[in-house]
């Protein structure tokens, strides 16, 4: 076994809420896992506490072996972990190209002022998730949410990134585009990358992981093959009551 | 936005510079003494661009910087007979350090709460230049008969447009490698750039550090065109806004437009002097200011880059009809 990404007893209070109870998981290099669980549950916040934009009150998360809780979220992107968000959030007064340069950017400062703009590996990097010649050039505003999200796949994946963890990736596309997105994200599977994914829309996960986890309340509650987890009880009562 | 280095710009750079040369042939001493003004407020208003334009960091603290520089080679050169060529560098050096040891917690809260810190550091420095040490800040009086650099109003307008020049054309280069894109992703979504693995307190102060190095320049050459020094001139609510309202009137995040801001808003204020000779000007300079930001919020820059592109239109139109 090959563990890539690990997170033991994560604990992460807002107040007198419990938003992530007693959390662990472990993730192998090259898998991909569905999160999956009815709103509120809590999925966003395990992505949120990964990337340390929020901070765990306890317990362990750790990225080959080492410990992240610690580190800021630039510097845990820089060990190889990034994320998409629900809601893309390109820079709006720049086009494709630029937003997409601002991940192929060196963490120094005099990196920044002496080495030039990347805009071959920028457009590279837009022609491999399918945004074409045409749109390097657009402002996000003029995009279609599909993509918008193929823009912030774009961006995430100029930081080189060994783990990505993918929120709602599907939420507002056409089944066309849903299509696209999944080729995409099958396509960079296989050049090794490892998912977390989280999405509402089961029928378009189910093809693309390997195992899902359920949660609800904050609380693991089951994790198995993708068929087990939606056969199980407890997931059951959590989606429908019954 | 970031780019490279468009050759045909650094030539329009060089053609502005040099028309500029020209001036003292073609205007009157008293008009030169205005353009040293602008060129100076032109300097202030960049400088606060860097960090403030760029990345929405809106500090009201400005004048605070500009103080510690002018005052630190005023006292140097006035009470401790340091040339001026040493002074000056270490008016620079102490600007970027003393105010990145007040800055830097306040770079750390964000929108209203920076802005309030920042505007109570400049009133600090107000009260403090008062009483502490008041042998050596002149007190409220400040300080006068400090060396000047220059003789006569065709060479102090020529250094100040050689140092504004200099800058202007620093910060353009600057900002056209990637550290522009950086900063103005910033402006536009703090969080996101982090999130690319990029650290924003670095890159921030940086921008900070830049900022504070260019207001110290143009305080201690200011103070030294000037030959005098005096806190409620240099620690005033009215300076504070005149810098910003360049900078935005202008247009933030640029270059020229920070700029073009400083010298019409000074020609503007100086031309209703004979017109209204009291605090009514400002008045007017609201009503335009005001108009502007209704009409183009992005400022004047904006105005002249798309009159540029809808001649450029027309052109290729009549050219490819």
């Amino acid at each position: 076994m090959n563990t890539i990404l690990e997170l033991e007893h994560v604990v992460k209070r807002f107040g007198g809420l419990v938003a992530t109870n007693d959390m662990s998981f472990a993730v192998e290099k090259g898998e991909s896992v569905g999160l999956i669980g009815p709103n509120g549950a809590g999925k966003t916040t395990i992505f949120s506490l990964i990337m340390g934009e929020h901070k765990v009150n306890s317990g362990s998360i750790k990225l080959h072996g080492e410990e992240l809780t610690r580190l800021r979220t630039h510097k845990r992107i820089r060990r190889g972990i990034a994320r998409t968000y629900q809601v893309p959030r390109p820079f709006a007064e720049m086009d494709v190209l630029a937003n997409i340069e601002v991940g192929l950017m060196p963490d120094s400062i005099i990196g920044m002022l002496t080495s030039g703009h990347s805009e071959d590996e920028g457009r590279a990097i837009a022609r491999s998730v399918g945004l074409g010649e045409g749109d390097l050039h657009r402002d996000p505003a003029e995009l279609s949410m599909g993509d918008l999200r193929k823009l912030e796949l774009a961006r995430t994946l100029a930081t080189r990134p060994q783990v990505m963890l993918l929120d709602e990736v599907f939420a507002g596309l056409t089944a066309g585009e849903i299509e696209q997105i999944s080729g995409l994200l099958n396509e960079k599977r296989q050049e090794g990358l490892t998912y977390v994914i989280v999405s509402h829309d089961l029928r378009s996960l189910e093809p693309l992981i390997d195992s899902a986890i359920a949660m609800t309340q904050g609380t693991l509650i089951c994790r198995g093959s993708y068929q087990d987890v939606m056969n199980d009880q407890a997931v059951r009562m959590a989606y429908l009551g019954q | 936005m970031g780019g490279t280095i468009n050759w045909r710009h650094l030539l329009l750079w060089a053609v502005f510079l040099g028309g500029m040369a020209l001036l003292p042939q073609l205007v009157s001493k008293g008009t030169l003494r205005t353009f040293i003004f602008a060129n100076y407020l032109a300097i202030f208003a960049m400088s606060w661009d860097v960090l403030s334009g760029r990345t929405g960091y809106i500090s009201f603290g400005h004048p605070f910087l500009i103080g510690i520089g002018a005052y630190t080679t005023a006292i140097l050169s006035y009470r401790f007979d340091v040339p001026v060529g040493v002074s000056i560098p270490l008016a620079v050096i102490t600007t970027m350090a003393a105010g990145t040891l007040f800055f830097l917690p306040a770079l750390r809260v964000k929108g209203t709460y920076f802005a309030l810190v920042t505007l109570a550091f400049m009133e600090l420095m107000y009260q403090l230049v008062q009483v502490i040490r008041p042998d050596l800040t002149g007190g409220t009086r400040g300080i006068s008969g400090v060396q000047t650099l220059t003789r006569g109003a065709v060479n102090g307008y020529y250094l100040s447009l050689v140092l504004m020049g200099t800058i202007a054309v620093s910060l353009w280069a600057m900002m056209k490698t990637r550290m522009g894109t950086a900063l103005s992703a910033i402006g536009m979504n703090e969080e996101a750039v982090e999130g690319l693995g990029l650290n924003t307190t670095k890159l921030k102060l940086f921008a900070f550090m830049v900022g504070a190095g260019v207001a110290g320049i143009g305080g201690a050459f200011y103070v030294h065109y000037l030959g005098s020094i005096a806190p409620r001139a240099l620690f005033d609510i009215n300076f504070l806004f005149t810098i910003i309202v360049a900078a935005l009137i202008g247009g933030a995040s640029t270059i020229i437009g920070p700029m073009a801001g400083a010298f019409f808003l000074t020609f503007l204020l100086e031309y209703l002097r004979p017109i209204l000779p009291g605090a009514e000007r400002y008045f007017i300079y609201g009503g335009i200011a005001l108009v502007l930001y209704m009409y183009q919020p992005k400022g004047i820059y904006e105005v002249i880059r798309q009159a540029h592109f809808k001649l450029a239109g027309s052109a290729r139109h009549e050219h490819n009809p």
